[in-house]
Order: structure tokens, then C-alpha cells, then sequence
């Protein structure tokens, strides 16, 4: 999951994947903005076949609380 | 995609994406075209290398494929295409203004920015090299917005500057720009049925169709709808038309000092909050003032909409504008009222591909509007990037940019915020219709405007009902 999510945050920002962790805040420390973000998160609805909760996503904050979001969506 | 036969040759050309045919609306009904022109002048106070500076526009042409952008008009079927050409050949000429005022020099780059572009099969931009008086050199680009925007102009322009410093003192070279056509493609593939637009179909028939209808809020306060509320004979109309018989547009830009500046974006970092929505939610709170207190606010939020690598280096025209509605209560404090803000701007971002001139169509069909009605009478755009930002290795020199007015408006006040260059502090630059408002109204719009946002900031736990008493 890492990986993918590493793999389309690159289309974001440009910064090298191999620095991306699950510590890594979107805003702070990836540079996206909330448009970035959005996008992100549209982009992952569609490639991993979910429907997150607009009210939910917003609390996400690091790579790691997506990547908890997502499983728990995907169970 | 269709092709052509163009100076001999067959080329691939693409339909208008819905961004472009925003734009291209806007001459098809307004008989001034120079509506589209935008003109941009950015000045160095130092001895440039003009023959160098000329080697490196052109590179920038080469680096930036929608710079070389045409519009072709297939009479088969009345519809305009757009291709892109090889090479940029034209001549970069350099325009001496150093004997004449500064006042005399960009009042004939105003005069220059008020020109149409030639529509079809012909360059729709143009740069010169510009001697300022009072040792300023630099270039004056004027572009037509159906082929870019104020991002791809910021991005050209820095290109521009990264690469004359890596020319002249061994900076590094510039990162590549991406392709502009695979941006296009992108946009048509969304555009072509996909799940996407049919989710964004769905949302916007949803907000269309809401129960509780908007509410029209002028900037100039209550006159406007009472007088078409009284017109119509419909003393619940919340709609108004804000269309009107002329076009001529005027400029008023006010400075936010550099400290002032910096204690709004000061409180946006420390309370994660976009300069955007502190923006939107002072200019809210302003129109629900001039409005009678009115809960009900809409302002048309423009979206640049440029998220990945791809789009935010292939230039172009990408932004949307979308009507941004928010309907707070008087006990909301401040951060709440930005918390209402957000959420409503993160809707407009995950559905902003979708086509608004679609979207205003089927409004105006659903609440059966009168022609050229409308429920926002501002359109809003803050934009965040600067020249100055994007070159951090750019030599320590002083410099200014200007934007220069094309002389018309579509839209009755087009407020757009940007940072200037040299101690980023923020801009507020009013375009307004001048048979709509004068001068002195936008200025106490502005006035309100600041002391919204001040009032907001020293206490976000102020009401907005104690904000605006307070006013």
C-alpha cells in the first residue's frame, strides 16, 4: 500500500519517493496544498475502487493515516 | 481530435477543453475581444544581456508547448480547434522606453495589452524585451487566456528568468516543462463520459437542485435586487441580472502593507488555514454586511485547478470558476465560519473538472433565470504564486511586475489577490465595471474588507454576528 500511495503522491509533488514515509505529513513536510490533497484523494477513489467520507478524509493528515483509512474501507 | 491540413501538412488538432470554451463564450457574445488579452510586464533594475535574454525567451517557446498553441476554425461544423507548432520563429523585439516617463511606457503596454489577438492559425502571445526608465529592463508578455493563465504566465515568465541565470552566472538549468497536449488529452478523456464527470454530474445536478435556493448578495448592498425584485413584480426574487450595456473596466489596486500581510499569513500557518478561505471568508462577511446581515452568501471561487506535476508545468488555461455558497449563522465564530469555508471549497475541489458553463446553463434552465441572472456578483481568485517565489536562485535584484488592464470586463468586479515580489506582502487588485461602481466604492469595499479580516484575526472566537457590529 506504501508503494502506491508513494508511487501517486509523485504525480503531486515533486519530491523523491524514496523520502516519503508513513510519518510523512501531506501539508507540511509533501508541500501539496488542499487542492493537491482533494485531487490525491480522488485519484486514489479511483484506482483502488473506494468512496471515502468527505469528513473523514480531511482528518487525514500523514501518509500513514491514509493508508489506515484505506484498509479500513477496503474490509 | 481531427486532422487538418496546416501549412501543407496534415496536423493532429484538439477540441476546446471545457476551460477554453469558458473563455471562447465570452468573445462569441462580447464584441470586444481584447476581453481575453492579459498583459504582464516583469523588471529587473539591472544591465541585462538583451541578446542572451533573446536566446532564452525562445528556449522557453522550445521548453513550453502551449506557448505555441493555435486555434484553427473548422467550417464543417462551426467549431474552433487548437494545435500546437513546432518552433516559435518570430522576431523578439526590444523596445526602448529608457528616454520616455514611466508613466508614458506602460501607458502604451496598457494601450498594447487592449489589442485582440488574430484568432485562427496565428501566434496568440507575444513578448518584447522592455528599457524602462530609471534602469529597469525586462520583457512585457501579453497572452491570449484562452491559451494560458495567470499560473502558466508565472511559470513561463520564471522559466524565462532560470534560465538567463543559468545562462549568465551558472545557476542550475530549470526543471523541464511537461507536455501540454497530454494535458488536453487528460481533460478530454474526463470529458468523454467517464465515471469521473458522471460523479460530478451527479453532485452538481444535487447542488442545483437544493431545496433552498441561493441568495444574491451585491457588492454594493441591497439596491440592485430590490430594484429587480420591484421590476419583475416578484418581491422573493434572490436572483438579479448582472449583466449591463457596457464593457469598459477600470483597475484599482490597494497594498497591504508588508507587516499587515504577514500577520494573515501568520495565522494561516498557525491555523492551517488556506489564504484563500481567510480571503473568502472576509469577502462573505463583507457581502452579507452590504446585504443586510444576509446568512446566505455566494461568491464565484476560481479554481486553477492544477494539482499534478503534469498540470501545474504544461501551461495553458486551466481555471474554472464555480459559485462558492456558504450560509452562516451569526453565533458561528470566526474559525468555524472558515471551517464552513473549507468544507465547501473541498466539494468545489473534487468536482472543479466538471464543465462550468454546463453547470451555469443548467442552473439557469432549473431556477428558470431571467437572462444574464446570476446569484454571485463577485468572481474571486487569490493566486498564491509569485516570480519571486519560484526562483529561489535567482541573483538578489530588485524587481517589479505589472499587470495591465485590457480596458473591458465580462464580469461586474473580478477581485484577485496576489503576493508582489518584492516583500510579498498582498495585493488586492479590483477589476470592476465602471457603469456598475466607481473607485471610491471599491475602496470602502476594500476598507471593509481589512477590517474583517482584522477583526477576525485578533479573536477567532469572535461571532460573526459581534464581527459584523463591530464594522
Amino acid at each position: 500500500m506504501l508503494e502506491t500511495l508513494k508511487e501517486i503522491i509523485c504525480n503531486y509533488v515533486d519530491v523523491d519517493a524514496d523520502s516519503i514515509t508513513e510519518d510523512s505529513r501531506f501539508i507540511e513536510d509533501l508541500g501539496m496544498n488542499s487542492y493537491d490533497f482533494m485531487c490525491l484523494i480522488g485519484e486514489l477513489e479511483g484506482s483502488m475502487d473506494i468512496q471515502v467520507d468527505e469528513q473523514e478524509v480531511v482528518k487525514l493528515s500523514t501518509v500513514g493515516d491514509a493508508i489506515k483509512y484505506i484498509e479500513t474501507l477496503k474490509k | 481530435m481531427k486532422e487538418f491540413i496546416i501549412n501543407g501538412a496534415p496536423t493532429k488538432c484538439y477540441p476546446l477543453t471545457a476551460a477554453q470554451r469558458l473563455h471562447y463564450y465570452t468573445i462569441k457574445y462580447c464584441p470586444f475581444h481584447q476581453v481575453l488579452c492579459i498583459g504582464t510586464g516583469l523588471y529587473f533594475k539591472h544591465d541585462l544581456n538583451f541578446d542572451v535574454l533573446k536566446e532564452c525567451i525562445y528556449e522557453a517557446y522550445r521548453r513550453m508547448d502551449s506557448m505555441r498553441l493555435r486555434f484553427i476554425h473548422d467550417p464543417e461544423e462551426d467549431a474552433v480547434y487548437q494545435y500546437v507548432v513546432p518552433f516559435e520563429e518570430r522576431e523578439i523585439p526590444l523596445i526602448d522606453f529608457s528616454n520616455d516617463s514611466e508613466e508614458h511606457a506602460h501607458n502604451t503596454l496598457r494601450k498594447w495589452t487592449a489589442e485582440p489577438f488574430e484568432r485562427y492559425n496565428s501566434p496568440m502571445n507575444k513578448i518584447m524585451m522592455i528599457k524602462l526608465p530609471n534602469g529597469y529592463n525586462g520583457t512585457y508578455l501579453k497572452v491570449d487566456h484562452m491559451t494560458m493563465d495567470s499560473s502558466s504566465i508565472i511559470a513561463f515568465s520564471r522559466d524565462i528568468i532560470e534560465l538567463y541565470c543559468a545562462r549568465m552566472y551558472d545557476f542550475p538549468m530549470p526543471k523541464d516543462m511537461q507536455s501540454y497536449l497530454k494535458a488536453v488529452e487528460k481533460d478530454l478523456e474526463y470529458e468523454n463520459n467517464s465515471v469521473a464527470r458522471q460523479k460530478d454530474t451527479e453532485f452538481w445536478k444535487a447542488e442545483i437542485e437544493c431545496e433552498n435556493e441561493p441568495m444574491y448578495t451585491d457588492f454594493t448592498g441591497m439596491g440592485r435586487l430590490l430594484t429587480q425584485r420591484r421590476e419583475s413584480g416578484n418581491p422573493d426574487l434572490r436572483s438579479a441580472v448582472i449583466t449591463s450595456t457596457t464593457l469598459d473596466a477600470s483597475i484599482s489596486v490597494y497594498h497591504l502593507e508588508d507587516d499587515a500581510s504577514a500577520k494573515l499569513m501568520k495565522f494561516c500557518t498557525e491555523n492551517r488555514v488556506p489564504m484563500a478561505n481567510l480571503l473568502l471568508m472576509g469577502l462573505r462577511t463583507v457581502l452579507s454586511k452590504f446585504n443586510n446581515d444576509e446568512k446566505d452568501v455566494s461568491i464565484k471561487s476560481c479554481i486553477a485547478r492544477r494539482g499534478t506535476l503534469l498540470e501545474k508545468r504544461s501551461g495553458g488555461t486551466r481555471i474554472h470558476f464555480f459559485p462558492l455558497r456558504t450560509i452562516v449563522e451569526p453565533e458561528c465564530t470566526f474559525l468555524e465560519a472558515l471551517q464552513i469555508i473549507q468544507q465547501e471549497q473541498n466539494k468545489l475541489f473534487r468536482h472543479a473538472n466538471y464543465d462550468p458553463i454546463e453547470l451555469t446553463m443548467k442552473r439557469s434552465m432549473y431556477r428558470k433565470f431571467a437572462p444574464g441572472a446570476s446569484y454571485e456578483s463577485i468572481n474571486f481568485t487569490y493566486q498564491p504564486l509569485t516570480m519571486k517565489d519560484s526562483s529561489p536562485d535567482t541573483p538578489d535584484i530588485e524587481y517589479k511586475s505589472f499587470w495591465y488592464s485590457n480596458g473591458v470586463a465580462a464580469s461586474p468586479l473580478y477581485l484577485t489577490v496576489m503576493h508582489r515580489p518584492e516583500d510579498n506582502g498582498l495585493n488586492f487588485n479590483f477589476e470592476y465595471k465602471k457603469d456598475v461602481v466607481n473607485e471610491h466604492e471599491m475602496e470602502y469595499l476594500y476598507y471593509y474588507l481589512c477590517r474583517v479580516l482584522f477583526r477576525g484575526i485578533e479573536d477567532p472566537n469572535r461571532t460573526v454576528g459581534e464581527i459584523l457590529e463591530m464594522i
